[in-house]
């Protein structure tokens, strides 16, 4: 079976040497990957690269096994949608409107608005708990609903592919878990999610894929339970570490031997 | 036909009430009230600003006599002077200033800032120093609208190669653009002060933005570009709006963003240069008109209608105060933009310090 989501030998740069260099990878269909490693090891490059936010110097993004360079802008995004890093909330926009804008790749100059629109962006808001906010202001809610709201804008885009940027960045503990819970959910209904965390015992308690990046490559990769060990966590972070089973999950929980 | 019906799902459309989904056969287009409101009710103010500044001034055509003089019942002189003096004067002054105003409107989305307009970015600048050579420096070369033209291009150029990103880096546009318009502006006061008097009295007054003796050859210049650049910049807006919550987002949506950017910026600068050609660089109308388009809107995005409406009635109005505001003064009407347009950044500053203060 294609992967729904693989690079090829991608190399990417910014102005300077590559920070991925020859990297392969596939994302398992149905999975909720999670990508982590220390600060500076490709990540987030990595994120850009399926996101088509930063051109691969070499190599290929393919989209169930279609280079996704050869296709459309909106074609892409009828399939996979990013909530990214840093958005912008526009000034004085709503809720309602806010997310019906990730109904863009669905529409055409002409063909600004239909009932499967109407549908998706009702689904969305409900999906993240945020119908009732919908006649609000973006610039009037706590981070933690915006943040929601930004997904509701990704969902509403309606693709089977989701793809995070640390989706938990800036949000207090409860609302990154509340964050992540929701994106569980998300996967559970049969989404493919692509996430970058910092948190490795948020990635351990909520992967069924763990990516673990170092210098631009993958360090391991696999079910949380099957790949972090002591030496993993000692060798990639250079952090000594014990691992004991999560007492609420039973998923690996790194706990620093410092 | 064409059937105003409430959004399907009447409680889902993009903001519920306020909203309406135009429908016409294969065609289904969001409208919102309150812009449609704004741009009916600014045309109509357009359209009387209009009417007066054709029936004032030293030939006074009373208004109830304007329909005869128009249907060609009029004295000579009252043919004369609407036909010759005054409609294309009033046409030059609303197209152009709808068509500053729709640069401005792309250009401060572009550059996301209410500052980054073609007026403060250097666009007004290159097309004087342009002017300027094509008058002064090298007479005779190239007509004098098309050395505007160059010069606009030759700054947009500049402030394109000067970021070291493109159009892709908002605020080292701003930034860049300022300082392209100073070296500008230099170049424009060393043209100036190196002829005589007469020859740069004359560029002096067209560098300051005039509509003084427009003829129908201006009028129809600005009137095709207008009509041809409008449904170019409308058909952006969506893409601009997107582009304005961050590039990696309006990717993530499907916009060409770089694309989409570098045909807003071309369009910008086309509708610039033809409105410079035709009254010179007049200031501030690209600053203010889609600002204040924006507010009465409440819009989240460009709204081009509404500022090439507001563009056009900031330009007729300013021109009413140019010529009858000073008795028996007739000012270059740039002077009283430029006037204007302190004003205003005066009360963009009080605003952001109270936001900062607050």
């Amino acid at each position: 079976m294609t992967a729904p989501l693989a690079v090829r030998e991608l190399v990417m740069a910014y102005d300077g040497p590559p920070v991925i260099e020859g990297l392969d990878l596939e994302v398992p269909a149905g999975s909720f990957t999670v990508v982590v490693g220390p600060n500076g090891c490709g990540k987030s490059t990595l994120l850009r690269a399926l996101a088509r936010t930063l051109r691969p110097r070499a190599g290929e993004v393919l989209l169930d096994g279609e280079p996704v360079a050869r296709l459309r802008g909106k074609e892409v995004a009828r399939r996979v949608a990013l909530l990214p890093q840093s958005p912008v909330a526009p000034e004085a926009i709503t809720v309602g409107d806010l997310v019906a804008r990730g109904r863009f790749p669905h529409q055409g100059l002409l063909r600004q608005w239909s009932e499967a629109d109407a549908a998706a962006v009702d689904s969305a808001l409900a999906a993240t708990e945020t119908a009732e906010l919908r006649e609000r202001l973006v610039s009037s809610l706590s981070g933690g609903q915006r943040q929601r709201v930004w997904l509701a804008m990704a969902l509403a885009q309606d693709t089977d592919i989701l793809l995070l940027d640390e989706p938990t960045t800036y949000l207090d503990i409860a609302h990154q878990y509340e964050m992540l819970t929701l994106c569980s959910r998300l996967h559970r209904e049969g989404r493919t999610l692509v996430a970058v965390l910092h948190d490795l015992n948020q990635a351990a308690r909520f992967a069924t894929h763990l990516v673990v990046m170092r210098e631009g490559a993958v360090a391991a990769q696999g079910s949380p339970a099957e790949i972090i060990t002591a030496e993993l966590v000692e060798s990639v972070f250079g952090l000594p570490a014990r691992i004991i089973p999560d007492p609420v999950t039973g998923t690996p929980l790194v706990v620093p031997a410092v | 036909m064409t059937t105003t019906h409430p959004a399907p799902h009447a409680a889902s459309a993009p903001a519920a009430a306020r909203t309406r989904v135009l429908g016409l056969g294969p065609l289904a287009l969001v409208v919102r009230r309150r812009p449609v409101v704004v741009t009916v009710t600014l045309l109509a103010l357009v359209l009387v600003s209009a009417l007066v500044t054709l029936s004032v001034g030293q030939l006074g055509i009373p208004l109830s006599e304007l329909p005869g003089v128009f249907a060609g019942r009029g004295s000579r002189a009252q043919e004369w002077t609407l036909f010759t003096s005054r409609l294309p004067r009033l046409a030059v002054a609303a197209l152009a200033g709808a068509a500053f105003a729709v640069a401005g409107s792309i250009f401060q989305s572009v550059t996301r800032n209410p500052l980054g307009s073609p007026d403060v970015i250097g666009l007004g600048s290159g097309a004087s120093a342009g002017a300027a050579a094509a008058a002064l420096v090298w007479p005779g070369l190239v007509p004098v609208p098309v050395g505007a033209l160059l010069g606009a291009g030759l700054a947009i150029l500049a402030v394109f190669l000067g970021t070291g990103r493109g159009f892709a880096a908002p605020h080292r546009m701003v930034v860049v653009g300022i300082a392209v318009g100073a070296m500008a502006l230099a170049f424009t006061q060393l043209a100036l002060v190196r002829v005589r008097r007469e020859e740069a009295q004359e560029v002096a007054v067209w560098i300051t933005g005039s509509l003084g003796a427009r003829s129908w050859d201006h009028a129809s210049l600005i009137a095709v570009a207008f009509v041809v650049l409008l449904p170019c910049a409308l058909a952006l807006t969506r893409q601009l709006q997107a582009a304005e919550m961050g590039d990696d987002l309006a990717t993530g949506i499907g916009v060409r963003v770089s694309r989409s950017r570098t045909l807003a910026v071309v369009v910008a600068v086309l509708l610039t240069g033809a409105a410079v050609s035709v009254c010179g660089p007049v200031a501030f109308v690209a600053l203010t008109a889609p600002q204040i388009a924006r507010r009465l809107t409440r819009s989240s995005g460009p709204g081009m209608l509404a500022a090439a409406a507001c563009g056009a009635l900031l330009l007729i109005l300013a021109d009413l105060v140019a010529q009858y505001a000073v008795p028996g003064v007739i000012l270059p009407v740039g002077v009283v933009t430029a006037a204007l347009g302190g004003i205003y950044l005066a009360f963009l500053l009080v605003r952001e310090w109270k936001q900062v203060t607050a």
